[in-house]
């Protein structure tokens, strides 16, 4: 399958010209009637908001981070869990993947490949903070920097449930399913 | 299909590469690769203790612990209580002190955190972290 298609979402031309419609949340693909035809842009209007909104969580949480890498260091250290070298690699490398796969999401270029990313990146988040609090540790989780200091551990439950939610949404909706008639 | 998403994926690992490693460089004075705390911002127990009276010990460690024993004339101040200690704290420093911040030992990092707090929120100069911890000040004691 060609690059093209596979960083499209199923909004996108490429699936016109795949000649099957794809029963996909935000199709365009409606062809006759008004009611339809509304309903699909709608639907299309809906997930687009959804796409950024998501990437405008990430690159904000990644700017704020790759602007304070001293401190996201500190914060991963924090959930114990990985060796202090690590731990810095990762506060230089996480913000600017997190950037660049919110990106990926507002140009539409890659798109699959960020939110697989961003998905697995939240898994881990999830896990790391829920670890923390069974663990004991009153930490920060780090995730928008010094914005999050404060919150508590039911908000960043909260927040990484419904990125996880919306994740999952956009993932289901751009596979690409095989044609009704098939 | 499944070769075209690991290509994806990739290429956003790989894109996300350049300007870390360009950070990295950047920020390379700033922090350390081998401790959380630069070695500059690191004194041990017999530099601090050279310092004599020119010194304010914090305790970073929790309350109950501070009141089981600590560093004589070391005030407490710890981030559960930040807010209600840091005042009295200030009450007692004055300009040109030396700040060692301990918390229980090596590993811990409550002494970091204070520490930070106190340069970046207190804007305080000359700020230390104490090599070792609460253990280590006992060893030597």
């Amino acid at each position: 399958m060609a690059e093209d298609e596979m960083s499209a979402t199923p909004n996108s031309e490429s699936i016109r010209e795949q000649g099957a419609e794809r029963p996909t949340p935000n199709a365009e693909l409606r062809t006759a009637g008004s009611i339809p035809d509304f309903k699909g842009r709608t639907s299309k209007i809906l997930w687009r908001t959804v796409d950024l909104v998501v990437a405008g969580i990430f690159i904000y949480a990644g700017a704020i981070k790759a602007l304070d890498p001293v401190q996201f260091a500190s914060d991963i250290d924090n959930y114990k869990i990985l060796p202090w070298p690590i731990s810095v690699a990762l506060a230089f490398y996480l913000p600017w993947l997190e950037i660049f796969c919110g990106l990926a999401l507002v140009f539409r270029r890659l798109y699959r490949g960020a939110l697989s990313i961003l998905t697995a990146l939240v898994v881990i988040f999830l896990v790391a903070t829920i670890a923390a609090k069974v663990r004991g540790l009153d930490i920060t989780c780090g995730c928008f920097g010094h914005a999050s200091q404060n919150w508590s551990f039911p908000t960043h439950l909260a927040l990484d449930l419904a990125l996880l939610a919306a994740l999952s949404a956009l993932c289901y909706c751009s596979t690409p399913k095989p044609p009704e008639n098939a | 299909m499944r070769s075209s998403l690991v290509r994806q994926i990739l290429i956003l690992a790989v894109l996300a590469l350049v300007p870390a490693v360009g950070e990295a460089i950047y920020f390379r004075h700033k922090i350390s690769w081998r401790s959380a705390i630069l070695p500059s911002e690191m004194v041990t127990v017999d530099q601090a203790r050279a310092w004599g009276e020119n010194v304010v010990w914090v305790d970073a460690r929790p309350d109950e612990e501070f009141a089981r024993d600590h560093v004589p004339a070391a005030l407490s101040l710890n981030e559960d209580r930040w807010n209600e200690l840091l005042p009295q704290f200030l009450a007692a420093w004055s300009p040109g002190k030396k700040i060692v911040v301990y918390c229980s030992s090596l590993g811990c990092n409550a002494s970091r955190e204070v520490a930070r707090r106190l340069r970046r929120e207190a804007q305080l100069p000359d700020v230390f972290v104490l090599e070792g911890g609460w253990e280590g000040w006992l060893k030597t004691r």
